[in-house]
């Protein structure tokens, strides 16, 4: 006699709806700030919330007092009249999750105390502790840990 | 099964950790996981057809994994052919792995 095969509903793999980047990188030592900027960007696009927690370096990130220097004036032509900051993107991004998806961007208490960048940091930017972290890692659906090496 | 994200940043050649990152996916993938290799920033040097380390990719590419390089990543340092088996991407389809594609995510 045949039998029925009992199939079991398979269910779906949930999507993510929250992401933790890690990162310990400032701008001018490695392409990782903009990667992670990128991916941002792309995330919040889908409707992810994403907490970045940068620490080391990466916390001059946020420093509000970058200056824009001009190009070298025989590369303007290709590269723009300035050569823009990485913290506007990053406050750029901020705001696009006033009305979406929203980024926080949390640098770590003692690397702007060690590095004097504490009352620097623009708006937008938290300044945060290690239980903040904690905290990021637990809520998170994936947490990305971008390694720093040299 | 799991479905397994492996992003490559650094040039796999500039690192001795660079062959066990390739290890690790292999050995992924023989475990019946499902494995994407994603190549970005110096990663993708590792992708440009005639190299060695590209064989190596195609190898793992032809066991199963996929191999997919950053378009921006390969037109930044003028790389416009890749080895066989190695697909190219964009941020777009890493961010669509990361939410919807991927059990774990590595970042190398």
């Amino acid at each position: 006699m045949a039998t029925a095969t009992a199939t079991a509903p398979v269910a779906a793999p949930a999507k993510t709806k929250k992401v933790a980047i890690v990162l310990a990188t400032a701008s001018y030592q490695r392409e990782a700030p903009t990667t992670v900027l990128r991916l941002v960007e792309k995330l919040l696009q889908r409707g992810v919330d994403v907490n970045v927690w940068a620490f080391e370096e990466a916390v001059t990130l946020t420093n509000k007092d970058q200056i824009d220097h001009n190009e070298p004036g025989s590369l303007q032509k290709v590269l723009g009249e300035k050569h823009p900051n990485i913290g506007r993107f990053i406050d750029q991004l901020i705001r696009a999750g006033l009305h979406g998806a929203k980024l926080d961007w949390v640098s770590c208490i003692l690397c702007v105390q060690e590095r004097g960048v504490e009352k620097h940091q623009m708006g937008g930017a938290i300044v945060g502790t290690l239980g903040d972290l904690w905290k990021f890692i637990k809520a998170a659906d994936k947490v990305i840990c971008i390694p720093t090496y040299r | 099964m799991a479905r397994y994200l492996i992003v490559d940043s650094r040039d796999l050649t500039e690192y001795t950790s660079g062959r066990y990152i390739q290890k690790v996916a292999g050995k992924l993938k023989e475990s019946g996981n499902d494995v994407t290799l994603f190549l970005i920033e110096n990663g993708v040097i590792a992708a440009r057809k005639g190299g060695e380390i590209g064989k190596n990719l195609s190898d793992l590419s032809k066991r199963g994994a996929k191999v997919v390089a950053d378009d921006i990543s390969c037109r930044a340092r003028g790389i416009t052919q890749l080895a066989e088996g190695i697909t190219q991407g964009s941020v777009d389809q890493l961010a669509d792995l990361i939410v919807e594609g991927s059990d774990k995510v590595i970042w190398y």
